[in-house]
């Protein structure tokens, strides 16, 4: 062994000990940044047998992959959840439990027809009974255009999601290719937390299967397999207008991966993540629900106009009555009748009979089947009781994913994230280890010094 | 339950927490001041379809007592015009027995003429007895009288009415209706022929020995539809206090299902400010680090 043997051993502990600290110190930095993994330096010794001095092997991100990969799938289910959610709720703000909701203006509307059966050549009477049929279709209309608005949205979000999506794509695949590049020590870690972090943005947009290279790249796949990066190539998300006609008539867009031609090869399947959810409701729930309000509107709307209709139906005038009601369903419901004398109230030529407007009063507790059975209030108040259930559906799911997510978080910051504590209790023991290694370079240059005033 | 503690992971848990307790004081706090257990739908969907149908029940029963009303003025209305038309009846009868005798003079009978015309108007205008610009005994109608007018051209006493022949319905129940008018012809033609023979016969000097008993028999038929008017408006108003009975249950059931229990809301209210007052002097604790206690 030589004499300046332990000069080398302390000169290696003491680069091993700051660049220990140095990590410890990024850790400490970072403490606040999301997504960021700790690092741990990996000290090894140097060399064989006694002689040996230390080194820094590498400097890894202490993570699980497994949780990592439970973390991105919770990222999309709470994405879903999330979009949900926002939509139940605004569904449910259409169709409200108290105020004007179309129920009430239905009760307006047979509470009229009710007075015009005990009065029913008053003009005012009359004048009521069509501003309440008014205000009622006003009400379908205006739930129905809050249906196509909500489709709407629905669609533009999925257009604007693909425009979102594709600089995450192009972020991946440029992280896929500068990782391999690097090493630990010029910021390797730190874009594999960038990479990291850009997946699970993308994971919440829609679902995704990531496949980790041994190069250190990462393929991104769609759930239906479609690939959306793959090494440092990455595909562009398109959402082109299809022939199908949203609820305001309309074109929807169908969202795809761009080819090389220029087409838009359509993702098959559900898509998961906010993306799927968007998709559900844009093509199944909204309409759904505007089906169950046009069957409410096209039912009142035939069940009021056969009344009125009725050959020996009468006006205040003697004449057959006409249609009270127009439109093709509830987008488009109006009072069509403007003169209150045109209110067929009798079923004869005789003043003052109201047999007819008994028979518009009836209506109210009919049973009608194109409701399936239900009379026309009943059904009303079936659709709040499913909109209400999908909200509070919604609601639980959300907190349920909410729940995963954040449990899976935990789980991963337990792993994965920086613990001030400890890395204080690392800082002390770094600087000991450097100290230690300062004593060693006074002791060596001691020895050092006394075996040259051994020679003078 | 995660076995190493860090320090973001510490300061996240409790945001989280804040945030649920605040969005659950929140809706207590709405729950509170609205006084509502169902402020939307997703409260408690069932409980929302009930609440809509109770509340289309009540406007139906309210709409329902609205007509009932309008038929109890009605009906007292009839029963009014009967009441003033049986005591026309009654001197016409008296001016009858006193015209009849032996005593009586042409000229003093065709004075009494006089009197009865003035009564046979006064019966017609009780047929033709209006509400609000609508004719009681002939099916609710407006516009021309249904009784013919005494000085009317073409007047015959044993055919006045021209109004129609069914009853006016209102409505006493969601699916029912019950009768509130007859038709005229049967409650006042009688009493017409009968005052408008006597009339004729006092006109003609002649003892009114027939119109007596005619004046009984419309009497009569007076009296009847009389206790026919009593016992509708006695049903009318039995049916008002069932209904009244209905919609104070359907009041009680909707602010069972949309109404909060105030004492239940305002407890888990108190229970949530103190578990957030708690929550948030617990996150103080957090400030501590092991930097408080060592000296690099």
């Amino acid at each position: 062994m030589s004499i300046f043997t332990p000069l080398s051993i302390a000169r290696s502990a003491l680069v091993a000990q700051q660049r220990a600290l140095s990590v410890t110190g990024a850790n400490i930095a970072n403490v606040n940044t999301p997504g960021y993994t700790r690092q741990r330096a990996v000290l090894s010794p140097v060399g064989e047998g006694e002689a040996g001095g230390v080194r820094v092997s590498t400097i890894e991100r202490v993570v699980d992959r497994l949780l990592d990969a439970r973390e991105l799938r919770s990222a999309s289910a709470l994405g879903s959840a999330g979009v949900e959610r926002d939509f139940a709720d605004r569904v449910q703000a259409l169709f409200p439990v108290d105020g004007s909701n179309i129920g009430t203006a239905l009760d307006d509307f047979f509470s009229a027809a009710s007075e015009l059966s005990t009065h029913p050549e008053e003009v005012a009477v009359r004048s009521d009974l069509l501003a309440r049929a008014d205000a009622l279709a006003t009400r379908i209309r205006s739930t129905a255009q809050g249906l196509a608005d909500l489709q709407r949205d629905a669609d533009g979000r999925i257009v604007d999601s693909a425009r979102d999506v594709n600089p995450i794509l192009a972020q991946i695949a440029r992280l896929n290719r500068s990782i391999p590049a690097a090493d630990p020590s010029s910021g390797a870690n730190e874009l594999a937390d960038q990479r990291r972090q850009a997946i699970a943005e993308l994971a919440t947009r829609l679902d995704v299967r990531v496949v980790e290279r041994p190069n250190g790249t990462a393929d991104v796949f769609a759930a239906s397999g479609a690939a959306l990066v793959l090494g440092d190539q990455a595909a562009e998300l398109a959402a082109e207008p299809t022939s199908d006609l949203g609820l305001d008539g309309s074109a929807l867009h169908a969202l795809g991966v761009r080819d090389a031609g220029g087409g838009v090869i359509p993702l098959a399947g559900p898509l998961g993540g906010e993306l799927g959810a968007l998709q559900e409701l844009r093509d199944t729930t909204l309409p759904d629900d505007a089906g169950a309000l046009d069957a409410f509107a096209t039912t009142l709307r035939d069940a009021v106009n056969g009344v009125q209709t009725a050959a020996s139906g009468r006006d205040l005038d003697g004449l057959v009555g006409q249609p009270l009601f127009s439109g093709t369903g509830a987008a488009d419901l109006a009072v069509a009748l403007a003169d209150p004398r045109g209110i067929a109230a009798a079923l004869s030529a005789t003043p003052g009979d109201n047999a007819n407007a008994l028979a518009l009063v009836a209506l109210r507790t009919t049973e009608f089947p194109s409701l399936s059975g239900a009379r026309l209030g009943d059904f009303h108040g079936d659709l709040l009781a499913q909109v209400g259930g999908r909200a509070r559906d919604a609601a639980d799911r959300l907190t349920v994913a909410e729940n995963l997510a954040a449990s899976l978080s935990a789980q991963r910051e337990s792993v994965s994230g920086v613990s001030l504590e400890e890395e204080f209790t690392d800082l002390i023991r770094f600087q000991h280890g450097f100290q230690a290694a300062g004593q060693l370079v006074a002791v060596s240059n001691r020895l050092l010094d006394d075996l040259m005033g051994l020679v003078r | 339950m995660v076995s190493r503690v860090t320090t973001s992971l510490l300061y996240r848990e409790l945001v989280t927490r804040v945030g649920r307790l605040q969005t659950r004081l929140a809706a207590a706090n709405d729950e509170v001041s609205s006084q509502r257990r169902l402020r939307e739908a997703s409260n408690d969907p069932s409980g929302a379809a009930l609440a809509a149908r109770l509340q289309g029940e009540k406007a139906d029963v309210g709409a329902v007592r609205s007509a009932l009303g309008f038929a109890t003025q009605v009906v007292a209305r009839q029963d009014l015009a009967l009441d003033q038309s049986d005591r026309i009846l009654a001197r016409a009868r008296e001016i009858a027995t006193l015209t009849a005798n032996g005593t009586a003079t042409v000229e003093s009978r065709q004075q009494a003429a006089v009197e009865v015309a003035e009564l046979e108007r006064g019966l017609l205008a009780q047929a033709n007895t209006e509400l609000s610009g609508r004719y009681v005994f002939a099916g609710l109608t407006s516009g021309a009288a249904p009784f013919a007018s005494l000085d009317d051209s073409g007047f015959d006493p044993l055919n006045p009415y021209s109004g129609p022949a069914t009853p006016f319905l209102v409505r006493s129940g969601p699916d029912q209706t019950v009768a509130i008018t007859t038709p005229g012809d049967q409650v006042f033609e009688p009493a017409i022929a009968a005052i408008d023979g006597l009339r004729v016969a006092l006109a003609a000097g002649q003892a009114p020995t027939a119109s007596i008993d005619e004046l009984d028999d419309a009497a009569t038929v007076l009296r009847a539809e009389r206790t026919i008017v009593g016992g509708r408006a006695r049903r009318l108003s039995e049916r008002d206090g069932d209904l009244n009975a209905v919609e104070l249950n359907l009041e009680k059931r909707l602010g069972t299902v949309q109404g909060a229990d105030l004492t239940e809301s305002i407890s888990r209210l108190v229970q949530l400010q103190t578990a957030l007052q708690a929550t948030l002097e617990a996150g103080r604790t957090l400030q501590a680090s092991l930097l408080d206690s060592i000296q690099l």
